[in-house]
């Protein structure tokens, strides 16, 4: 015990140079001393594995019970998530931007959004007209309709009456009236602009019946071939429908 | 900068991805387990002192780079064995190296621990051994040994291979466990200050005095008269 306390001293405080002198002359020459200075550097050695093997168990067991995820680090999964969240994101705003549209979707916001109000339109019955157009633009569609198949009545060929009477009817959701006016204004051929095909389409797309959908389409498809009035519409819609 | 380069290279995917990786990046972030994960600063003080934090930044740091091994597998070839044995070394003799404050930080942590496990992978593809203690062997006495001259560490050396290590070490299981313990924390060059904090002794004094008891006990074992 005095030797292992003095080996131990020698060891870990600094000796002085007649200490170690002291200290080494004992290691030549009392081969028990030397026996216990090399027990307690080999105990120092096996103490030291033994710790570290124990810590090698606990990692062991550690590595064990996190095996399932300690293949990929933190970094790399969030990255790996992050890239596969991008990803997901982007598939579903294509999806959203490339999925059809519903044909009556496209019908309404077009209504909403064009057809809400008019200009007013000069006229030989200006002032009826712009009754009409009035009641139409404070919504009033029914009243606006009567007004509108007023002038009809009193001039059969009144093209802006019919195109208007046909719009209030659709916006009433009146449909089979809409189209009637509707097809009445495709015999006016030697119009700039007729707009019967374009508006015929619309309210097959609104009403959205059983067969509706092919008519619409088979009309943008021709507003598109002939160059009718509204075929920029058409072939966005067209898009959109495919 | 780095974003007009990405962009300028049309990937927009990697942008995004830069900018979502910068907005969860934080010093200290949750681990899966709900549990603080320290930054390396946190962990280097904590390798530093005795104590419950220590061992759970051991802990830590062994789970967070445990994909290395993973990587001495598929990049070193090694066995799944081989390759544990050769990162637990790496943090061992990381551990060691914080301690005595031989690590200065100059370098990330991951970047220091993956230097020595790579040096440690190439070790053992050189030595191709399958003692997983050699990578240590006689490094804890090494630097006790150079305080002796060349005459007297020859003598010593000398009676040190004579010693039979399986019957030390399985002398060394059969002490109690506080004195087992003792002589542990004492082959981890721990002070006695610490191993008093850890083991509850009164004094460093006590705790040196214990020691050299258990030394006295262990060569009674070893070493019957």
């Amino acid at each position: 015990m005095d030797n292992l306390d003095y080996i131990e001293n020698y060891f870990t405080k600094t000796p002085t140079a007649d200490e170690a002198g002291e200290f080494e002359k004992r290691i030549g020459s009392d081969p028990e001393f030397a026996e216990e200075v090399a027990y307690y550097l080999s105990v120092l050695q096996i103490s030291r594995e033994e710790s570290r093997n124990q810590q090698k168990d606990n990692f062991k067991a550690l590595y064990r019970d996190n095996r399932m995820t300690a293949h990929i680090p933190v970094s790399k999964l969030v990255y790996s998530l992050a890239a596969a969240a991008v990803v997901v994101g982007l598939i579903f705003g294509v999806y959203i931007f490339v999925k059809p549209v519903p044909i009556q979707q496209l019908a309404g916001q077009y209504i909403q959004e064009h057809l809400q109000t008019q200009g007013v339109t000069m006229s030989a019955k200006s002032d009826s007209l712009q009754n009409g157009l009035r009641l139409y633009n404070e919504g009033k569609s029914a009243e606006a309709l009567r007004t509108f198949e007023q002038i009809i009545q009193s001039d059969t060929s009144d093209f802006t009456a019919k195109k208007y009477a046909g719009l209030a009817a659709l916006r009433m959701k009146d449909f089979d009236k809409a189209i009637s006016w509707f097809e009445s204004l495709e015999t006016y051929n030697n119009l700039y602009a007729n707009p019967a095909q374009f508006y015929l389409a619309l309210t097959y797309m609104n009403r959205n019946q059983s067969g509706d959908a092919e008519k619409a389409k088979q009309l943008l498809q021709k507003i598109v071939a002939q160059d009718l009035e509204g075929k920029e519409t058409a072939q966005e819609w067209l898009k959109k429908l495919d | 900068m780095i974003y007009r380069r990405i962009l300028k290279e049309g990937n927009i995917i990697s942008v995004l991805i830069h900018i979502f990786l910068k907005l969860v990046e934080r010093p200290t972030i949750m681990n899966s387990d709900s549990t603080f994960r320290y930054t390396d600063q946190e962990i280097i003080e904590q390798l530093r002192h005795s104590g419950k934090d220590k061992r759970r930044s051991e802990e830590q740091l062994f789970n967070r780079f445990a994909y290395f091994i993973r990587e001495g597998i598929t990049k070193h070839g090694l066995s799944e064995d081989e390759s544990f044995n050769a990162y637990s070394d790496t943090l061992l003799a990381a551990f060691e190296n914080i301690k005595n404050t031989h690590f200065e930080a100059r370098a990330s942590l991951k970047t220091y621990l993956y230097q020595i496990f790579h040096n440690k992978c190439v070790d053992l593809i050189r030595k191709k051994t399958t003692n997983k203690n050699s990578v240590h062997q006689a490094e804890a006495i090494s630097d006790k040994m150079m305080l002796l001259t060349d005459s007297a560490r020859s003598v010593v050396q000398k009676l040190i291979d004579k010693t039979n290590w399986e019957q030390l070490r399985a002398k060394l299981a059969q002490l109690e466990e506080k004195c087992r313990q003792l002589l542990m924390y004492w082959g981890e060059s721990y002070s006695d200050k610490e191993i008093a904090a850890l083991l509850q002794y009164k004094t460093a004094d006590v705790v040196k005095t214990s020691r050299l008891r258990c030394l006295e006990r262990l060569r009674k074992l070893y070493k019957p008269d």
